[in-house]
């Protein structure tokens, strides 16, 4: 159980910047997620909350304590990262007691096999417990990898992308494991992917990381729904937000040639430049709406369709259901729910909602 | 404008069989994905039908004729892999014009050439550049701009945008599919991801352990999956699936999962469709969003508890625990606020699937 907070924190590799003064607050138990791209700064917080860097400037506190400038030994964290590094000629159970027979701290012989019985039934391992870890799959090897981060109950744990070197089905089915088991264990998680969709579902708050600075800290709704910049709405979200350029012009947004639809606009909206940003689910196809677009693709997903339109000035995603029939080329009207509508300035992509 | 065709394929690597009596007909201009985990025998065959590969036994026949005497250079197929392979010292200009001036094209039509391909792939403005400027999504352009300027017969692409990040994936999916619309030609295209493989293709070709499992349209694939296998592996989340009994109630016909009291309501035509099938063990499968969840009791709901809740933005999905199976539900967002809450599951009858557990197959029953 543990309370980390990073105050003011900046470090540079070389002459580059990887993070800029980022400040974080991640409450005890909670399952915290930094997304960003690669170079976002998402790895490089997780080493320095890990110890394996030390800051240029600012300060981590683990339980309020100022860890700075503890090495990584000291601070009780575990990191779990996207290579698994098992020894190949252990067994499991070898494996997994290996952390546990530190010469820090003694365990008698009967605690850790009473550890790793626990560990191993909450990740489902208890059968592979004597095979040689070169004998499992992608999967099995993550898992006992997270195994032998738990079986010592540290503080913290940290997790570099432990999800994306394994194929779509497996990494869907270890999402949901690690986030009941970090619900079953109670402890603190700091999590850093690139995937939105883990960002999302996993989850208790995210963090973007926009070029070593935070963008916006939320939980998974306020991030989708409230992103206070178009930087945020588009790092959530797939197919993307739709981002169009426009003006308010007497009650109506209008991005562009024949491209108006109604809005209520809001303060500060009048007379300057603006993004609307509408996610595809939020754009109705539907006869005797305000705007013609042409269907230039239909990809059918079974569970809904991804529509793609070409309208004058601006090509838009739109998710319908798989019973709406579309045709190619077909001339169709959309229109959107202006509530579900998100206005930034064009200049500074700032939201309004956030006082852009 | 090319025909491609599959007659009873096979080949073995030492005593590993990679393929297994394939045969497959692809229609001229169509755009057929061969979907698989790694180690299917998709590759293989796409190498195959390329000439970079001999096959043990059986036909493959380009534009009607076989082609096992041909070397790769003359069955005219391009072929597109994951990694771009480009020359780093030469221009994307000098890139593209590389296939044609080995075959000694004229230069004022290589010029043509290049200009027109790289008009429709958008990458007119980066011609000058050199492979090391450019972007991920730019570079899989330039590659298949080099693929696109000898005109060929047929493209094979090998998980061409597999090592792409999620959003360009996204972008140059739509991008590959249009290509397909104004070109014409005949693609096969390999891919482990059921996304990609649904979003682009005329066809998918489902291939398990060198097996063709399935071939049809992604509506057919996702609607009717003949096997467990194809079921599990298009979809996501994955469809879930559970060890059923069917019973004859006075109230009814009901789907009982293993360990679950309480049933499922189905039609009462079932049971006998069932007992005809012949089948002793019957495996239920049922897609996320062919389960209605609700937050109250209602008629013909069974009671669950929810597990976890994961909320993707635009819909959650939640998974359910119900005796002791998990089942994943899609939802609308946020219709589910509390872990560990109770629910209300119901299946949509029209949308389950019911499969023979001993060999996988599905009973062909539709509710």
């Amino acid at each position: 159980m543990a309370h980390i907070e990073l105050r003011n924190v900046s470090k540079s590799y070389g002459g580059a910047m990887a993070l800029r003064d980022l400040t974080l607050d991640i409450a005890d138990g909670q399952f915290f997620v930094l997304l960003g791209e690669t170079g976002a700064g998402k790895t490089t917080t997780l080493r320095l909350v890990a110890g394996l860097d030390k800051p240029d400037t600012g300060q981590i506190f683990i339980d309020g304590q100022d860890v700075t400038q503890w090495g990584a030994a000291a601070r009780d964290v575990a990191l779990v990262l996207q290579q698994y590094s098992l020894y190949p000629r252990y067994t499991v159970r070898q494996n997994l007691e290996f952390p546990l027979r530190s010469p820090i701290r003694p365990m008698s012989a009967t605690d850790i096999a009473d550890r790793i019985a626990k560990v191993s039934k909450t990740l489902r391992i208890e059968h592979l417990l004597d095979r040689k870890t070169d004998r499992l799959s992608g999967g099995e090897m993550q898992r006992v990898s997270i195994g032998r981060a738990i079986v010592r109950t540290p503080k913290v744990f940290l997790m570099d992308e432990p999800l994306s070197a394994l194929d779509a089905k497996l990494r869907e089915a270890l999402r949901a494991e690690l986030k009941g088991l970090q619900i079953t264990l109670g402890e603190t998680f700091l999590f850093v992917t690139h995937d939105q969709v883990e960002a999302m579902s996993m989850g208790d708050r995210i963090g973007v990381l926009n070029k070593g600075r935070l963008a916006q800290v939320g939980t998974p709704f306020e991030i989708y729904n409230n992103p206070c910049n178009t930087f945020v709405a588009r790092a959530v979200g797939s197919p993307a937000i739709n981002l169009m350029p426009g003006r308010m012009q007497s009650g109506q947004a209008v991005m562009g040639e024949g491209m108006a639809m109604a809005h209520p606009g809001g303060a500060g909206a009048d007379g300057r430049d603006l993004i609307f940003g509408v996610r595809p689910e939020d754009l109705q196809i539907a006869p005797g709406a305000p705007v013609a677009v042409r269907v230039t693709d239909v990809e059918n997903h079974g569970v809904e369709q991804i529509i793609t339109l070409q309208a004058a000035t601006h090509r838009l995603r739109a998710t319908v259901p798989v019973t709406q029939k579309l045709a190619l080329n077909e001339t169709v009207q959309i229109g959107w729910a202006p509530d579900r509508v998100a206005l930034f300035d064009a200049g500074t992509g700032q939201s309004l909602r956030h006082g852009g | 404008m090319t025909q491609i065709e599959l007659r009873n394929i096979n080949k073995n690597f030492g005593a590993f069989q990679v393929i297994k009596d394939v045969s497959l007909t692809v229609e001229e201009t169509e755009f057929v994905v061969f979907l698989g985990q790694s180690g299917c025998g998709k590759t293989t065959t796409l190498r195959a039908i390329a000439g970079l590969e001999t096959i043990d036994s059986g036909e493959i026949l380009i534009a009607g004729k076989p082609v096992h005497m041909t070397k790769p250079e003359a069955r005219d197929v391009a072929f597109v892999f994951q990694s771009f392979a480009l020359y780093p010292h030469l221009t994307v200009y000098e890139n593209m014009a590389f296939p044609l001036r080995a075959v000694r094209m004229p230069k004022a039509q290589v010029d043509d050439t290049v200009r027109r391909v790289a008009g429709v792939l958008k990458i007119g403005g980066l011609l000058s550049r050199r492979p090391s400027a450019l972007s991920g999504g730019d570079l899989q352009r330039v590659a298949i701009g080099r693929a696109l300027v000898r005109n060929p017969k047929a493209m094979l692409m090998d998980e061409p945008i597999g090592s792409l990040d999620a959003k360009l994936r996204d972008e140059m999916r739509v991008e590959l599919k249009r290509l397909h619309v104004e070109q014409r030609s005949t693609t096969i295209y390999v891919t482990h991801d059921q996304i990609e493989a649904m979003a682009l293709a005329d066809r998918i070709v489902v291939m398990h352990a060198g097996v063709l499992q399935q071939v049809g349209t992604p509506a057919e694939v996702y609607a009717n999956p003949v096997n467990l296998f194809v079921a599990q592996f298009v979809g996501s989340p994955v469809m879930n699936v559970a060890p059923v009994t069917l019973l004859d109630m006075p109230s009814g016909a009901q789907a009982v999962l293993a360990g679950v009291v309480a049933g499922f309501a189905v039609p009462r035509a079932v049971l006998a469709q069932v007992s005809k099938s012949g089948a002793k063990n019957i495996t239920l499968g049922v897609r996320p969003e062919a389960i209605d969840l609700s937050t109250t009791p209602r008629d013909g709901y069974l009671p669950a508890t929810v597990h976890i809740v994961e909320p993707l933005g635009s819909h959650d999905i939640v998974d359910v625990q119900l005796g002791d199976h998990t089942l994943r539900v899609r939802t609308r967002s946020g219709v589910v606020a509390a872990i560990g809450g109770p629910v209300w599951l119901h299946l949509d009858a029209a949308r389950v699937h019911l499969f023979d557990t001993d060999t996988g197959k599905t009973l062909g029953i539709t509710l």
